[in-house]
């Protein structure tokens, strides 16, 4: 290295030092001190004992854990589908400029933007066994259903609805995404794609699903990070539905806080989701 | 009347000591979270601040559920209040954790006189190893099964008092066709069902420890209990139910269920029922109006026998936080003492008749407690009401054994372990045995640590 590259790199590491010792704060340390804490029992005046590994196998020793992980598995994929392809069919019918397209476009975009605590007490409402509407339309009015069912309650159905939920909270922004990519598909290719004597079906696997295909992956990728930690839809609407979040709170957060076993449950929980984005990012995506 | 003295007293001290500077800080984190109750002890606490000046009262409303999180979370940053107001329960676990100060705490007591407060609500707050107080019993209230006295008139059925009247009456008015429910017992996982189910846990003597301070929850007692309870529970409305008990009873929807005092005012005032009811924007739902009837038709069942008989309820109390500072702490400790004034105590329990009955009896035996502004006392009668409130000499809870406190109950309980097991049992239809296996493992766990 000549002093001249010595100098520009010691200007470089100066011009990059304070985002390192940003990120490293505000990041880094946090993290650190993370998995520092999941090897202590810690008491809530301050007070810290080592326990080696005890968080780490009271919690892979815990049958709840598993069937916590297998809830989430259902739930995000459930979700995940359920939101990417309800998007991609409503880009797909929206894609041309129509008359009031604004509104319906606002008329979509709603559930995503209504605050989670009110269309939660929305539901809640419309589905209460006693007093609410579905079940008066379905038993007293149409009499569809010959006994009143508590939907959101039932272990048997809740998952189900809390996927229901999400997916009609969050298409939206899986439509607007995937809507913005095939806005800008150009005319020119699907032309070609019909001279070359493709039909709709034949256009839409051989130009727009390529075209959308990073668009598609970052909305799954996105949905997924997203729902492997989402934790206030699915505990206001539906708290018997235990996944991972739902989990770690009823282990770590109820009572009083057990800092070092919430901590172990975090740290396993991020280097599973690291690997997991690596793996896709790389592979899936090709970045 | 008492409000408009301190008002005038406020009004004259806040113009010659509106701002001191200096001034120490108690910090008072309270469980009252609505606005009116807030008003309230802003008042009395203004009042405060003028007879003392120099010192400044900051109250802070947390809701009940979060109140563990936020502790731990200002325990962790060193930012904990003066002063707490929560559940017996709580006050023992954070004691367990070490940050009330006890030694103060135990001074309040005895100052204010140990022999003016109802004997089981101080066995409630005591840690019996240290014989120190881990709160001052400051309001409480008590459970019971409220019902349609007429409809069991009409039906010829026993007043709920023991298993077996609960369990015929249950069946009988359970009436799903007609949207109509025999019972209403705490299913979801939350504290409402492990208030329903100590009760009757306890009037089966199925304890969770025994006076050596042995665990002993999973016994063929308790089983009996969940056996019963999670029959009982069939006659409910579908799925996990809660607190929405109040709303359904309101709309006529159910013979019996389980609330504390706290709904005196619901039953018998049509503003205070009018949230549970919609007859605005459901003309057409049924039950949907008020009932004017319905407090004269509705009675209470505070006790309930199986082997023996036994009532609920739960105290909250007051507790001094550790804090190095001493004048801090001796501000905390003269706000507290004052907040145990006649005055003081009987406006707190008028903020919500029932639901506050005072933990010092001479004040609850006096007239300006039991005339409350609204009369709400007066209907079911000032005897009766003398009657629940004593049953404060008797109460019990599964903390208390003997006479002896085991905190880890508080920590237990915290953990919502009774509420996860009954959901088990009676929502995931899981074998009765097996949950209370579940519920030993979950407690060992807690008490290993």
């Amino acid at each position: 290295m000549t002093p001249l590259e010595a100098a520009e790199a010691k200007f470089g590491w100066k011009l990059v030092a304070p985002t390192i010792l940003i990120l490293s704060l505000l990041i880094l340390y946090p993290l650190m001190y993370n998995v520092y804490l999941s090897f202590f029992d810690v008491q809530l005046s301050g007070f810290k004992t080592f326990v080696g590994f005890d968080n780490y196998i009271k919690l892979l020793s815990n049958a709840d854990y598993y069937a916590a992980i297998g809830t989430t598995s259902l739930y995000l994929l459930g979700t995940v589908t359920g939101t990417t392809l309800l998007g991609l069919a409503m880009a797909l019918l929206l894609r041309e400029p129509f008359k009031g397209r604004g509104l319906v476009n606002a008329a979509i975009m709603l559930p995503y933007v209504a605050p989670v605590i009110s269309v939660v007490f929305g539901w809640q409402f419309l589905f209460d066994p006693i007093s609410g509407v579905v079940n008066y339309l379905f038993v007293d009015v149409f009499s569809i259903w010959s006994e009143r069912t508590n939907l959101i309650g039932d272990p048997d159905s809740a998952l189900w609805i809390v996927v229901i939920f999400d997916i009609w909270k969050h298409a939206p922004i899986a439509y607007l995404l995937i809507l913005s990519k095939l806005v800008s598909v150009s005319k020119d290719q699907y032309e070609a794609a019909a001279i070359d004597g493709y039909g709709p079906i034949g256009r839409f696997f051989h130009v727009t699903l390529p075209e959308l295909y990073f668009v598609l992956a970052t909305v799954v990728l996105l949905r997924l990070i997203w729902n492997l930690n989402r934790f206030e839809d699915v505990y206001l609407l539906a708290p018997n539905v235990e996944t991972l979040p739902i989990f770690t709170y009823y282990q770590a957060f109820t009572g009083v806080i057990d800092q070092g076993l919430a901590a172990a449950t975090s740290v396993i929980q991020l280097g599973v989701l690291s690997v997991f984005i690596w793996f896709y990012i790389k592979k899936i995506m090709k970045w | 009347m008492k409000i408009k003295t301190m008002t005038i007293g406020l009004a004259t001290a806040s113009l010659s000591f509106s701002s001191l500077a200096n001034a120490t800080t108690v910090e008072y984190w309270t469980v009252q979270t609505q606005s009116d109750r807030i008003q309230t002890i802003e008042i009395m606490a203004d009042v405060f601040e003028a007879l003392n000046p120099g010192i400044d009262v900051k109250i802070i409303a947390v809701d009940e559920n979060d109140m563990p999180q936020q502790i731990a979370a200002a325990a962790a940053s060193n930012t904990l209040p003066n002063m707490i107001e929560v559940g017996s329960d709580l006050s023992l676990a954070f004691a367990e954790e070490g940050i009330v100060d006890t030694t103060a705490t135990s001074e309040i007591i005895k100052q204010l006189g140990k022999d003016r407060f109802y004997k089981g609500a101080l066995k409630l707050v005591e840690n019996p190893a240290l014989n120190e107080y881990v709160a001052v019993p400051y309001s409480g209230w008590v459970q019971g099964i409220w019902y349609r006295a007429d409809w069991f008139k009409e039906a010829g059925l026993a007043p709920p008092t023991t298993w077996e009247a609960i369990d015929k009456a249950a069946k009988y008015f359970y009436k799903p066709k007609q949207n109509q429910y025999g019972i209403l017992i705490g299913t979801k996982a939350d504290a409402y069902a492990e208030q329903c189910y100590t009760q009757f846990a306890l009037s089966n003597d199925a304890g969770q420890f025994n006076k050596d301070g042995e665990l002993i929850f999973n016994s063929k007692a308790q089983k009996e209990v969940l056996d019963f309870y999670k029959s009982l529970s069939q006659y409910n409305p579908p799925g996990p139910q809660s607190w929405r008990a109040r709303d359904y009873y309101l709309q006529g929807k159910l013979a019996m269920f389980f609330y504390s005092s706290y709904i005196l005012d619901d039953i018998a005032l049509a503003e205070a029922a009018a949230s549970s009811l919609s007859s605005e924007n459901f003309k057409d739902l049924e039950g949907a109006t008020f009932d004017p009837d319905l407090a004269k038709n509705t009675r209470l069942a505070t006790t309930i026998t199986k082997s023996s008989p036994s009532s609920f309820g739960t105290l909250v109390g007051l507790s001094v936080m550790k804090n190095d500072d001493k004048a801090e702490v001796e501000a905390t400790k003269a706000f507290i003492e004052y907040m145990n004034e006649k005055d003081q105590v009987v406006a707190y329990s008028h903020m919500a008749v029932g639901g506050h009955l005072p933990m010092l009896r001479d004040i609850a035996e006096t007239d300006d407690f039991l005339n409350d502004p609204k009369g709400i006392f007066a209907q079911y009668g000032k005897e009766s009401i003398k009657e629940i409130v004593a049953g404060f000499d008797s109460i019990k809870n599964f903390s208390v054994v003997d006479g002896k406190t085991f905190p880890k109950s508080g920590e237990i309980f915290a953990k919502q372990i009774i509420p996860r097991m009954i959901y088990r049992a009676t929502i995931e239809d899981e074998d009765t045995q097996a949950s209370l296996d579940w519920a030993e493992k979950q407690m060992q766990a807690v008490l290993a640590e």
